[in-house]
């Protein structure tokens, strides 16, 4: 069951390289190295302060290294890039209050200087694409919880981003809200070619998702379980779940979890 | 809901009646001289001559438009200096304490350094009514741009937006409601010192015209020039409130 990135061995797009990171005289990561192929879907797990999200800033290029290399298609990742997305899980903080939600799509399509040619059209249909249709004079404040990440997630794909990173975007959302933007996140992903980097404290949600679930370990943080999830696509909330793959990959995952507690 | 308005509404102009009355009856029963206190009849009286005369409109406009250029000049130098100070860190480590110090000096006490560096002149006054403008302005500004969510930085260096950018559509936007506040504050300050200006440097407006008709005890029209005044204030202030509740329509749309 534990294999070595069998499936990104081939043709990786993002790899972190023996990465040591010390922030403030912490050591947060220590040794951390992992391969993200193109098109894969990259799930981590672990307890709080494993360095989960760290991990993630590496990737988005908004923390650097103290030792050991980030790389992105071969070339290091010195700053953050526009082809890469990020999705935060305050979306409350991460949205622009004074604009409406057409307009804060309309901030990736500023940032990359894109033309107001045809931007309108653009960023309705992004916003249909998230379920916002017809959503886009409301301002965030007007919109529910679920519907602000939605929004999130559509200036993201305005980036057109080749990778995905999401930072336990569900973290703050109640369980039917989390189950329908879990299936929509996948079939975006799916539909983009993208690859997806995704963050969770939720074990099955990492075993749902992903094509792949890293399991991380605190005080310092480092990887210490790779998995391979080989459930069949597309995913189903019913039967995967009940899928007995699913749930061996479940009790393998969490008993790993115990270990680290106790 | 609109009933209970219209009754708050009703209410104030109850209150206010009543205060015209009171200080009719002040007047009639000669509670205090006429000398000093009209009553409202006589300084209507006095407001409406000097508006059909064109006297009153004359210096009224001329309180105004100080008002506004010294207003305009302190807002403009408030913002840009505040965002300056704001964005960076150090810049308020450094700067901050400074400011401090200086925010609590009543800016008519620079008035005599004012007349000595510019003379009795237009400039002095509107230099006075800048710099006394300016403290609520940059105050405010140095707190909203300290004040902008972090993660609102983290999502402009995601998305790569420009340093300029990041300035126009993030922290700009982000400091508008500490911006408006300072602006209000900042308007009546420009008020108060257009009026001490003009009553120092005797310029043509509504401070040198109160300070005179005192001085020639001629209380109606030192009435109506106070009314005057008033008005000017509130109206300002109700223009201004209109202008922040429609930047800041965001806020209350729930």
């Amino acid at each position: 069951m534990v294999s070595v990135n069998a499936k990104a061995a081939g043709d990786p797009i993002l790899e972190i390289d023996k990465v040591n990171l010390t922030l403030g005289g912490h050591e947060i990561l220590r040794d951390v190295s992992a391969q993200i192929g193109n098109g894969e879907f990259v799930c981590v797990v672990g307890p709080s302060g494993c360095g989960k999200t760290t991990m993630l800033r590496l990737l988005a290029g908004l923390y650097q290294p103290s030792a050991g290399a980030v790389t992105y298609r071969g070339q290091r990742m010195l700053h953050p890039r526009q082809d890469i997305a990020i999705v935060f899980q305050d979306y409350g903080k991460a949205l622009l209050p004074w604009r409406t939600a057409h307009g804060n799509v309309a901030l990736a399509f500023e940032a990359m200087g894109a033309p107001r040619n045809g931007r309108d059209e653009k960023i309705e249909q992004l916003l249909v694409k998230v379920g916002l249709g017809g959503q886009g004079k409301k301002y965030p404040n007007q919109l529910s919880g679920g519907m602000q990440q939605r929004l999130q997630i559509a200036r993201c794909l305005a980036q057109s981003p080749a990778v995905l990173l999401m930072d336990e975007p569900f973290g703050a959302l109640d369980a039917m809200t989390r189950q329908g933007l879990q299936d929509e996140v996948l079939s975006i992903v799916r539909e983009t070619g993208a690859t997806a980097f995704f963050v969770t404290h939720d074990l099955e949600e990492a075993i749902y998702l992903g094509d792949r679930v890293i399991g991380m370990l605190p005080h310092p943080g480092r990887v210490a379980i790779t998995v391979d999830v080989n459930l069949p696509h597309p995913r189903n909330q019913l039967t995967t779940r009940e899928d007995p793959e699913f749930l061996s990959l479940r009790r393998q995952l969490f008993d790993f979890i115990k270990d680290a507690e106790s | 809901m609109k009933v209970e308005r219209l009754l708050w509404l009703g209410a104030s102009v109850l209150v206010f009646a009543g205060f015209i009355y009171f200080w009719q009856l002040i007047s009639d029963y000669r509670w205090v001289s006429p000398v000093f206190l009209p009553g409202p009849d006589r300084a209507w009286q006095a407001l409406v001559r000097g508006i059909t005369t064109g006297d009153l409109l004359v210096r009224w406009t001329a309180t105004i438009e100080r008002m506004i250029y010294g207003w305009l000049l302190a807002s403009l130098a408030g913002i840009c200096l505040g965002a300056l100070i704001g964005s960076s860190e150090r810049a308020r480590a450094y700067i901050g304490p400074t400011l401090e110090l200086m925010r609590p000096l009543p800016a008519s006490a620079v008035v005599p350094l004012a007349i000595a560096l510019l003379g009795l002149s237009e400039t002095m006054v509107l230099a006075v009514i800048a710099f006394g403008g300016l403290w609520p302005m940059l105050l405010a500004t140095v707190h909203g741009f300290s004040a902008v969510e972090p993660r609102l930085y983290e999502v402009s260096r995601a998305l790569g937006l420009s340093r300029t950018a990041v300035i126009f559509k993030i922290a700009l936007p982000s400091s508008m409601p500490d911006i408006l506040a300072g602006m209000r504050l900042s308007l009546t300050v420009a008020l108060i010192l257009a009026v001490i200006g003009e009553m120092l440097a005797s310029r043509d407006g509504l401070g040198s015209h109160i300070m005179l008709a005192a001085r020639a005890f001629r209380s109606p029209d030192l009435f109506a020039g106070v009314i005057l005044l008033g008005v000017t204030g509130l109206v300002s202030a109700m223009l201004l409130s209109w202008f922040e509740s429609w930047m800041l329509r965001w806020r209350e749309s729930r």
